[in-house]
């Protein structure tokens, strides 16, 4: 117990170590939350541009975009995609990192978002769109007031699910020497040697941001379902 | 009020829909009848463009819309309800909010007026105290009744029935049709396309026989039940009744 308490204080006591950990969440939080931004918003646009295209046989150039997109994303790991946004895309100009992880996680979540998005547009029933249509709603008007709130309803597990993933996976943003909640870690390991206190720790903080997101998303299905009840 | 002329419609291959010409007058109550497969429910479609016809003119209210603009068809749709078999309620809103969407939000009335609006057809309707129910709670036969509260909301001048009772427990299909015929009584131009040969004796100022794609026969229903003529016809009564 009493090697415990000294570890603690060897690594986040001494020097202000723990302010590694906290300034490194504030960076995890800050490339997480305009990432699952950038993720969503693109993701719905494509979701849309290949639900219509499926559905109308419109947009046959941007529907063909989408699908490059989601292919060269889908088939490259995260990791070599931060490098290559980094060094290559950004290589010549001096710009801040966390931009520069924002964007790449951003695009990357985006192609997931969209095939989760467009998974829910398609397993709505015809039915509730002709309705919608046959009481003269155009397509859009359908879409925006009939579909989506369902479709997003049906995906919504889904999507949570993909915001955990892409929070768990800024930790590979030190690749790009970002110093995120991981790199925080494993700065203090760096300097005391030791492994167990701050990696454990970092570890427990990813878990429990975790715990409360799949907490909170919960409620919101909960009352999402209200519409279910018999 | 919708003449139809020279209207075919195929599906890939398969011809559904065989040069059907046809006139239907306001305040007419045309009840279509057929074995499955026949096109009756694909005629019905393609006259609110559910289905784009493959060749032919329907004309509505004066104005030719198999050319019609998308802005135009969603214009003429307001004056064309339709009603589903499987009724196509919106799940995720009450039934208050599934009566009035459309006219909000196509700008044809205010929210208040929507509220009221939807208070007096769900009177009608005989639902009065499910206005705040979403619709998984209701059974099929209500479900259908605000299908069609739903489409009255937008006072359209023909309704449009796609086999409005085939989903229904047998216990359920007469509040539906009791409904219709006040809906008939009231003066709506209606086509209906049903197997309730009951409904069409007794509501239906005509009713039309199809098959293979084409209306092979039409009359007044007491003609058309007690002296049918083509033996397709013949046929397919003595199979039902």
């Amino acid at each position: 117990m009493n090697g415990l308490i000294e570890d603690f204080k060897q690594n986040f006591l001494e020097l202000d170590r723990w302010k590694y950990l906290v300034n490194g969440l504030g960076t995890t939080l800050l490339i997480t939350f305009f990432a699952v931004i950038i993720g969503a918003v693109l993701g719905f646009v494509v979701a849309i541009v290949r639900s219509t295209h499926d559905k109308t046989g419109k947009m046959k150039v941007l529907n063909a975009i989408c699908k490059v997109y989601l292919t060269v994303i889908r088939g490259t790991p995260m990791v070599v995609q931060l490098l290559i946004t980094y060094f290559v895309i950004f290589g010549s100009v001096n710009i801040d990192k966390v931009f520069v992880a924002v964007l790449a996680f951003g695009i990357n979540s985006g192609a997931y978002v969209a095939e989760i998005v467009r998974s829910g547009i398609m397993s709505i029933d015809n039915g509730q769109f002709e309705a919608g249509r046959s009481l003269g709603l155009s397509y859009r008007q359908t879409m925006i007031s009939i579909i989506i709130p369902q479709a997003f309803k049906t995906v919504l597990p889904a999507l949570a699910n993909e915001c955990i993933v892409l929070l768990k996976e800024t930790s590979v943003a030190g690749y790009i020497a970002i110093q995120d909640l991981t790199k925080g870690g494993d700065i203090i390991r760096s300097q005391t040697f030791s492994a167990f206190m701050p990696l454990i720790t970092v570890a427990a903080i990813y878990l429990i941001m975790v715990m409360t997101l799949t907490h909170l998303v919960g409620k919101l299905e909960r009352r999402l379902a209200q519409s279910d009840r018999r | 009020m919708i003449d139809v002329k020279h209207l075919c419609k195929s599906f890939a291959e398969v011809e559904v829909l065989k040069d059907i010409n046809e006139t239907i007058e306001q305040g007419e109550k045309v009840v279509i009848v057929g074995p499955s497969g026949s096109g009756k429910s694909t005629f019905l479609r393609c006259l609110n463009l559910m289905e784009k016809p493959t060749s032919g003119d329907i004309i509505f209210e004066g104005k030719n819309i198999t050319q019609a603009s998308e802005h135009e068809m969603n214009k003429l749709r307001q004056r064309m309800g339709m009603v589903f078999q499987h009724f196509n309620l919106f799940p995720h809103l009450t039934i208050k909010r599934n009566i009035t969407l459309a006219p909000v939000k196509l700008g044809l009335m205010t929210q208040a007026e929507a509220d009221a609006k939807a208070e007096e057809l769900l009177e009608r309707v005989g639902l009065p105290d499910k206005a705040n129910e979403y619709p998984s709670r209701l059974s099929g036969g209500q479900k259908q009744r605000i299908a069609i509260a739903r489409s009255l909301a937008m006072n359209p001048d023909v309704m449009l029935f796609d086999e409005p009772t085939s989903a229904l427990d047998p216990e359920m299909v007469g509040e539906v049709l009791e409904l219709m015929k006040q809906l008939a009584e009231d003066g709506m131009t209606m086509v209906v396309v049903t197997h309730e040969m009951g409904f069409a004796r007794e509501v239906a100022s005509r009713v039309m026989f199809m098959a293979d794609g084409r209306i092979l026969e039409q009359n007044e229903p007491k003609e058309f039940f007690a002296n049918p003529q083509n033996q397709r016809l013949k046929d397919f009564l003595s199979k039902i009744i």
